[in-house]
């Protein structure tokens, strides 16, 4: 028996996962294919119903991951393959180069003060900026710059200004041969990408973006410095629709299941657009409100009766952009009153759901629901953690839509599971 | 000027965090750090962008050596978030943990004073200079030890208490898992069939409540309470009241005790829609397989002695108290069912409107009708479910019938898809009968919980959605009931359909013992009376009280996917103690300066953790009393400090002398 664990994904649910078999005694290596630990909790904003802000709960777990003794952080690294079976897998996982040696880099940031390079930073949604040398984020685990190789100009401006030294242009793809008794995996999930709604023109209007991007907006360490203004002229937006279920349970998209957490992403995000601008009107266009969880329901009640944030029953049909103001005019159903509804705003924002990130490393079909995508577990009700292959689990996102409470639930149960196999 | 404590000169490092922009958008970091630096003692004053960044970290580490700081205070977001973090790096940069003070400038200042960046920087000097008068006197404090017992105790053998005992088990450790109930399996038991595979709950339950009883590390300990907890984490000591069963192992489900016996009640398991006896079986599927007696409504006729042949009865059985010591507790309790007050859409006035579980017993293979759905002897032909029944109840839209009634304000999260499964196999059995389902919005929101709904829309159930603030009526009609309902998916057109049968989807409200289980546990519950976790987001099943875990529905409504997720959630936590074998424990506890204590016993009360005891001593022949503080138990909350009249008590890290010199410093400018 091999006592040690593989956890494939870093973001909260592979964290939790990492830590709580870490600290029963086992040797875990938790692999993340970015550059840093966090995964989509740390691009988030403040957090429903709490409002704790986001990345103040999660640095803590991210920076204990990072000191803990029983845990090898491998990030920018991917898994391979795996061989063999529960008790006993080898697993390859691909290091892949940073170009920037760990052991000498401190995250001082000078070379990216110099270089010349800026790409649009993903983290940022694209909406702010970075260099080609980076570092994904302040509060990133391991605090360790990157090179982005297809960006860079190879100027060597970077190598001069590094007082350590640290860059190293020559690194190659490190292959590793890991040996674990059991994996859990915690891939999170993708964004529905919005830009297949044509009728709700996210790829043509600049005042159309996503659930995500307002995070970011949002955020003191967004690129606004968490002011809300919007793409097209940096004004400040006083009237703003959400439009709700944008990949989920949608037919014409495909997606039939319900994402879980876009109505309260969205009765937050408007709550806090109304404290960042208190004059401005939000409207949300739903079919149903599934404000289910611990203090939901009283939160999306005091959202509208205090908040006075606007709820309108009804799928939208289309946005129409006003090409001289920029304005947006959403047209859609208001079924509690019967009538078509016409508006203009000056922003709307898309609840887009959670697609699949599954990646078939065992190369075996019954890993991944045929239905909805997610990897799949083999008995719901009461092992929901394990998949049809023993010493196989899953957490989180992975195994389908969840908010971060119940992902992090999983993520124990599924270390609970693992660690029984792992005691031998 | 410069202060000597124990001798030593005391050297004060200040550093001041941004936090980004949380900080440093509004306080003048600067302005402050300049103002910082020249307090006495304050050897160094830094400010940057995030301090819990590891270049801060190093940069502090390095500053204690480099200028023989004795002290540090960081002045950032909330001591709750990274005091464990400072604590660690200041020991790590060779100093005693506790020689570091934090100063919340975010949550106490820059988040509550965005407007007046003037008046906040003002504030964050006067914050600053407090941490750093109590900086001065703080003292050096060790971390203790414990072991920890290595058997965990379980209450509630629902599926979560069965779910996190097989956990344990399989993990190799000792569980006591304990029911109040004759049997184990909870309200599954009860169940039909369960989404989103469609399965009997009790086809997957069995083989749980089996593994259950065959794993020799889990000792099943049925009709048991719990009557005393005492101890802390690692060491509690748990009393159980075994009550009597009056029926003993020589039981073998002959039945003739049951036949015999003249008593006759409603039956609890199929929510009183059949009869039981006095000495009965809770359900086929029961585990342990044996009868019980009832002993409410038993009156000790002793017919049942005369039936049985293999003298299994005993009615002069008494209860068994039962001490066990255990490292860690996992609260499974599970939850009740809302009970309409009668006249809420009918409910108590007309018999064919049911509640959502009485449904479930009604298509139950086990059920009082053996899975016929029939009301008074006959099909129902036109069926409405009425969503939100006791769940989702505004104030100020909601009117409750009874005035003492307390509001649910909360989604009980699983009737939406209940329901509507429970729709599907209506019309599945017959496709003639008409099913409506009036909700204000469809919750289907887990995995392969929207297929439901669609499904259900395809065979033909209606779905109308009402507004709270015009729930839908019931009447009597002349053949049959009638439900009227302003339906907003039509315009607000108001419809009134015709029902045989008006099932209610009650809600999940916590379990009415949940205040003894709360109070014997010293944990905590929310508004919404369900036990409260740690963290709402990150620590989701742990409880405030070191030790003690959460499962299922004790935290909240939630299926039981999200049930059995939790407690094996709750099993990690547990096993991360088991598995460690000992426990670190705080040393911020109240302390008492034996000189001053007289015995008075005030400390006593106050305390909400019962870590003061008063013990009796000899001085000079002469018997006298003085309180006792275990440390283990104590949380170092102060209320005993605050109540003792000779203030003989204070706690260790918030001294007197500490928090006077704060005071001091606040009231300085």
């Amino acid at each position: 028996m091999v006592k040690a664990g593989l956890i494939i994904g870093g973001g909260i649910a592979g964290i939790q996962a990492a830590l709580d078999l870490a600290d029963q005694g086992f040797k875990v290596y938790l692999v993340e294919k970015s550059p840093s630990i966090g995964g989509r909790m740390a691009q988030l904003d403040k957090t429903f119903p709490t409002m704790d802000c986001s990345m103040c709960i999660l640095a803590p777990k991210m920076i204990e991951c990072g000191h803990h003794p029983n845990i090898e952080l491998l990030s920018y690294s991917e898994v391979e393959e795996v061989r063999g079976s529960a008790g006993d897998f080898t697993v390859t996982v691909v290091r892949k180069p940073r170009y920037v040696d760990e052991d000498k880099c401190t995250g001082c940031g000078v070379c990216a003060q110099h270089c010349p390079v800026e790409v649009p930073n993903e983290f940022d949604e694209k909406l702010g900026i970075r260099k080609a040398i980076y570092m994904p984020f302040p509060q990133a685990v391991p605090r360790v710059m990157v090179i982005d190789r297809e960006n860079c100009l190879e100027c060597g401006l970077c190598e001069k200004v590094c007082g350590t030294g640290a860059i190293n242009r020559q690194q190659q793809p490190e292959r590793i041969n890991l040996k674990v008794g059991a994996i859990i995996i915690a891939t999170g999930y993708k964004l529905f990408d919005a830009a297949r709604k044509e009728e709700y023109g996210f790829a043509a209007y600049d005042n159309v973006i996503t659930g995500m991007m307002l995070e970011r907006l949002l955020s003191a360490s967004g690129p606004t410095g968490g002011h809300l203004i919007r793409p097209s002229d940096g004004k400040i937006p006083r009237k703003i629709a959400f439009i709700q279920c944008v990949g989920s349970r949608d037919e014409r998209a495909g997606i039939l299941y319900c994402s879980r957490v876009c109505c309260m992403y969205a009765t937050k995000e408007a709550v806090l657009i109304k404290e960042h601008v208190p004059e401005a009107e939000v409207a949300i266009f739903y079919m149903d409100i599934r404000a289910f969880g611990k203090g939901f329901e009283e939160f999306y009640r005091r959202a509208e009766k205090e908040y006075g944030v606007r709820y309108v029953r009804g799928r939208v049909a289309e946005v129409i952009e006003d090409s001289a103001t920029k304005n947006l005019t959403v047209r859609a159903e208001d079924i509690e009153s019967g009538r078509l509804l016409e508006e203009e705003f000056d922003m709307v924002v898309l609840s887009t759901g959670i697609t699949p990130n599954t990646v078939d490393i065992l190369k075996n079909p019954s890993l991944i629901s045929a239905s909805d995508g997610f990897f799949a577990v083999s008995n719901p009700k009461v092992n929901p953690v394990s998949t049809p292959v023993k010493g196989v689990f899953v957490a989180g996102a992975a195994e389908g839509p969840k908010d971060i409470p119940d992902s992090v639930s999983q993520a124990s149960a599924a270390a609970m599971r693992a660690s029984i196999i792992l005691r031998g | 000027m410069v202060t000597a404590m124990n001798g030593e000169e005391v050297r004060i490092g200040v550093y001041i965090c941004h936090c980004g922009t949380n900080i440093a958008g509004v306080v003048d970091v600067e302005e402050v750090a300049e103002y910082v630096s020249k307090l006495p003692d304050v050897v160094l004053a830094k400010h940057y962008v995030y301090m819990c960044s590891a270049p801060a970290q190093k940069m502090i580490k390095e500053d204690i050596k480099e200028h023989r700081l004795n002290r540090v205070v960081v002045a950032s977001c909330t001591p709750r978030m990274h005091e464990p973090t400072f604590r660690r790096v200041v020991e790590e940069g060779g100093l005693n943990p506790y020689l570091f003070e934090m100063a919340n400038i975010r949550e106490h200042c820059s988040w509550v004073h965005q407007d007046e960046p003037e008046k906040a920087t003002k504030k964050a000097k006067d914050l600053i200079r407090m941490a750093v008068a109590k900086a001065r006197l703080l003292e050096p404090l060790e971390k203790r030890e414990v072991k920890v017992e290595g058997r965990a105790l379980i209450i509630g053998a629902g599926v979560s208490g069965i779910r996190a005992a097989l956990d344990l088990a399989e993990r190799g450790f000792k569980v006591y898992l304990v029911e109040k109930s004759p049997s184990i399996g909870g309200r599954m038991a009860q169940l039909g069939k369960v989404y989103p595979t469609d399965e009997y709950a009790l086809d997957i339950l069995r083989p749980l409540m089996e593994e259950a009883v065959s794993n020799p590390k889990i000792e099943i300990l049925t009709n048991t309470v719990l009557d005393e907890v005492g101890g802390y984490i690692g060491n509690f000591t748990v009393k159980l009241t075994v009550k009597p069963r009056y029926v003993n192992e020589n039981c073998d489900l002959c039945g003739r005790c049951e036949i015999e016996c003249p008593i006759q009640v409603p039956n609890e398991f199929d929510f009183g829609l059949s009869m039981r006896k006095a000495v009965y079986l809770p359900f086929r599927d029961a585990v342990p397989q044996r009868y019980v007696i009832d002993e409410k409504s038993c009156t000790r006729c002793g017919r049942c002695i005369e039936a049985c042949e293999r003298n299994a009865i005993n009615l002069k059985e008494k209860e068994k108290i039962v001490e066990v010591k255990v490292g860690t507790i996992i609260v499974a309790i599970g939850h009740d069912l809302y009970e309409p007050p009668t006249g809420e859409y009918g409910y108590g006035i007309y018999d064919n409107v049911i509640t959502m579980p009485q449904l479930e017993r009604l298509l139950s293979r086990n059920g009082p009708t053996e899975g016929q759905l029939l009301i008074n002897g006959s099909k129902p032909r036109s069926v409405v479910f009425i969503s939100c029944v006791g769940s989702r109840q505004e104030p100020g839209i909601y009117k409750p019938l009874r005035e003492d009634q307390k509001l649910n304000r909360y989604c009980s999260r699983v009737c939406c898809t209940s329901a509507i499964k429970n729709a599907i196999e209506i019309k599945e059995r017959d496709p003639n009968t008409k099913v409506y389902y009036l909700g204000r919005d469809i919750r289907t929101f887990g995995r392969g919980h929207e297929d439901y709904y669609r499904r259900a829309g395809e065979l033909g159930v209606i779905f109308m959605k009402y507004r709270a603030e015009v729930p839908p009526t019931i009447s009597k009609g002349s053949n049959s009931l009638i439900v009227t309902v302003q339906d907003v998916l039509t315009g607000k057109q108001t419809i009134s359909i015709p029902a045989d049968l008006v099932v209610l989807n009650v809600g999940i409200i916590p379990r009415v013992d949940a205040v003894e289980i709360q109070n014997k546990l010293k944990i905590t519950r929310g508004v919404d009376g369900f036990f409260q976790e740690a963290h709402a987001k990150l620590r989701p099943v742990e409880t405030p009280t070191d030790g003690i875990y959460l499962a299922g529905t004790a935290l909240g409504p939630r299926d039981i996917t999200d049930s059995t997720a939790t407690a094996s959630a709750a099993a990690a936590k547990a096993a991360i103690l088991l598995a460690k074998g000992k426990v670190e424990l705080e040393p911020i506890v109240a302390y008492i300066d034996l000189s001053k204590c007289d015995g008075c016993a005030m400390c006593v009360e106050p305390c909400s953790f019962n870590a003061i005891e008063i013990e009796e001593y000899k001085e000079n022949g002469e018997i006298k009393k003085r309180a006792v503080v275990n440390e283990a138990l104590c949380k170092g909350c102060g209320a005993c400090a605050a109540t003792c009249p000779p203030k003989a008590i204070y706690v260790k890290h918030f001294t007197l002398d500490q928090i006077s010199a704060m005071i001091d410093a606040a009231l300085m400018e």
